[in-house]
């Protein structure tokens, strides 16, 4: 099942059922470290306060994350097992696909694109996030818990990566395949970002070490508290699971020294060119008694450091699984087992591998300055550059303005008909919604569809590409819509412009909310009463309040698509989010369940 | 109002920002209202409705596809 012996544990050892709870099943690549049940429970408790405990983003968002990353990491263990999860969570395996190979096309919304290309060259090239990275997340209003998780997470999936390519864990299902194409276009090399991109990026919370558990712990352990656990106070919980994990990985010395742990840490971080980690480690190193000039040499280059053979040895093969995964194997592990290591003291050297990569990630993503100032800033040399190139971990740079129709509409004007039937379904649910907006009956909308895919058709010939394909999409569906409307001789239209000022419409209903509304019903409920009461909305607000806040569509998508101005565009958006509240107060007070409000 | 709406985008500069929230710190009635609409956003985001099930649109693409089929073999 795994490179490592493993043994037998209780079936009541607390982590696997919990697992079995949460995914049911326990996954191989914990199994695989059964001669570590400390860390596997640390591991477990990161897993349950990062991934599991859903607070700022869904289970399924945090998954799609893991597995886009999984499989432009190329592994085929990580993709199986998030594939698997995905699965389980009732997301159709045409939409897996499509994340696996381009999320771009995976019918995803604006926002939650923006949140995977972030998390994608967070996870792919740490080095090239900078502040700059938060402001396409903050326009598509990611808050900071919400991007504090993306970041937790997609340090989740480098360690989880890491480590199942290090250990050789066997996928837990059917193994999926990869396909060679995935998302991977060799991107520019963006400079190193140390220098310019002071951080921290998030809101944090002060916390004293008083009346934070694990704040002190770190003090007493390393006499001061890291800025990189600062800047995650919005997650009390994560910082405590990361404290455990910390204790457990790092400072538990059971079969490796705490200074070859430290030299791990040091020659990964600078591998992935972490100023901060390399700043904090060698402080450490120092701390225990190793000079600067010999931590510095551990950081540059360790091969010609003052270490023991069987020491570079280890360091060597924590390298190559970093910077070279797709070329480890069994194998790898061979000139450990000659230095005489044991399984116990190798799987150590994979964990704290891959806990260097999360924590790598985590301080790259957080943009956290160094407790210490840094003596070397690390920037990409040649060879690891060089190293860098390996084709599993080439950094991606993906334009997100780009039109990722462009190709199967060429196909279609060229006469490929079955490429229009692709296009079909990657924006049947955006054209769906549209003509639900405008028309506020769901039968009359899939009627309609049909209308406006065979226009669509017809007139692709004229479609220049002047505007992207989805927005013109949905802007032959909005006339569509509205000549029914017409035709219907409804009262309501788009574009009777009576009245458009912001003084129509004053709040009424003062009632405070619950703290946690969304927690008074079932998601389904949640549903329906959202789609009972926006279908009560005069058309004109509620087909904006469905394409900006349901399909979330841009402002500019939105109002080309419509028709309508910039100015009209936002004016009829508030006005629907402002009626929409005003339906909905009665049932999302304090009060609202139960008792008559 | 114009504000407001720029507000719950977040797209609004950071002096009028600065200016919301020192209003909103003061003002309960406004805090309620604001507190609500972001709930109310965000409830409506996470909601997923209207959605498509995957079954209703490959019907819809195969009736489209067979109507464009017939319609390319009738010229």
């Amino acid at each position: 099942m795994s490179y490592l012996r493993q043994v037998e544990l209780d079936s009541s050892f607390p982590p696997f059922a919990a697992f079995r709870e949460h995914f049911g099943f326990v996954p191989n690549l914990f199994r695989a470290q059964s001669l570590l049940p400390g860390v596997i429970e640390a591991e477990a408790g990161i897993a349950a306060s990062v991934l599991i405990r859903e607070q700022a983003l869904s289970r399924i968002r945090k998954e799609r994350i893991l597995l886009a990353l999984a499989a432009a990491n190329r592994n085929a263990y990580c993709v199986t097992a998030h594939y698997q999860m995905l699965s389980l969570l009732g997301v159709p395996e045409k939409r897996l696909n499509e994340i696996i190979s381009d999320y771009r096309q995976a019918g995803l919304s604006p926002a939650d694109k923006a949140l995977l290309y972030f998390a994608l060259k967070l996870g792919r090239y740490s080095p090239s996030v900078s502040r700059k990275d938060f402001t396409p997340l903050l326009a598509h209003g990611w808050d900071d818990e919400s991007m504090l998780e993306a970041v937790l997470v997609t340090a989740l999936a480098n360690f989880l990566c890491t480590l199942s390519t290090g250990v050789g864990a066997v996928p837990d299902f059917e193994p999926r395949q990869i396909p060679t194409d995935v998302l991977s276009s060799p991107g520019m090399y963006p400079s190193n970002g140390a220098e310019e991109s002071s951080g921290p990026y998030l809101k944090a919370i002060q916390r004293s070490p008083d009346e934070f558990a694990p704040f002190a712990f770190f003090r007493e352990k390393f006499g001061f508290i890291p800025n990189i656990f600062r800047a995650q106070t919005l997650r009390p919980d994560v910082v405590e699971a990361e404290a455990s994990a910390i204790r457990e990985v790092l400072l538990t010395e059971q079969f490796l020294t705490r200074v070859q742990k430290e030299s791990i840490l040091l020659v990964i971080s600078a591998a992935n060119l972490n100023t901060y980690c390399v700043a904090v480690h060698c402080e450490m190193l120092r701390a225990m008694g190793i000079s600067m000039e010999d931590s510095d040499q551990i950081a540059v280059d360790h091969r010609q450091a003052r270490l023991a053979e069987s020491d570079k040895a280890l360091l060597d093969f924590a390298l190559k699984l970093t910077v070279q995964p797709s070329r480890f194997c069994r194998e790898g592990l061979e000139p450990l087992r000659k230095h005489g290591f044991t399984d116990e003291q190798i799987l150590e050297t994979l964990v704290m591998t891959s806990f260097t990569n999360f924590l790598n990630t985590l301080q790259m993503g957080l943009g956290v300055t160094p407790d210490f100032p840094p003596r070397l800033i690390l920037r990409p040399t040649p060879s690891k550059v060089a190293n860098l190139l390996d084709n599993n971990r080439h950094p991606i740079e993906i334009d997100l303005q780009a039109d990722p129709d462009t190709e199967p509409v060429a196909r279609v004007q060229g006469g490929d008909l079955d490429a229009f039937e692709d296009l079909i379904n990657r924006h049947s649910r955006r054209v769906y919604r549209t003509l639900v907006g405008i028309l506020g009956n769901p039968d009359e909308a899939r009627d309609a569809m049909q209308d406006t895919f065979l226009k669509a058709f017809q007139h692709l010939g004229d479609f220049q590409g002047r505007s992207k394909f989805s927005t013109w999409l949905v802007s032959i569906a909005s006339n569509t819509g509205l000549q029914l409307l017409r035709d219907r001789k409804h009262v309501q239209s788009l574009h009777d412009d009576a009245v458009e000022t912001d003084e129509g419409f004053r709040p009424q209903q003062i009632r405070a909310w619950s703290d946690d509304p969304e927690q008074l019903y079932s998601k389904s409920e949640v549903r329906t009463l959202v789609e009972d009461h926006v279908m009560k909305l005069p058309a004109k607000y509620r087909v904006v309040l469905v394409l900006r806040d349901i399909e979330q569509l841009s402002i500019e998508e939105s109002a080309a698509a419509l028709g309508l101005g910039i100015p009209a565009l936002k004016s009829r958006h508030l006005r629907g989010r402002l009626m929409l509240r005003e339906a909905l107060t009665p049932h999302f007070t304090v009060a609202a369940k139960g008792e008559p409000a | 109002m114009a504000e407001m709406g720029d507000y719950l985008d977040r797209a609004v500069a950071a002096e009028i920002r600065a200016r919301i929230e020192s209003h909103l710190a003061h003002c309960q009635t406004c805090q309620i209202v604001y507190d609500s609409a972001w709930k109310t956003v965000k409830i409506l985001t996470d909601s997923g409705s209207f959605d498509l099930p995957e079954a209703a649109s490959k019907s819809i693409a195969g009736k489209v596809m067979a109507r464009i089929r017939s319609q390319q073999r009738s010229v």
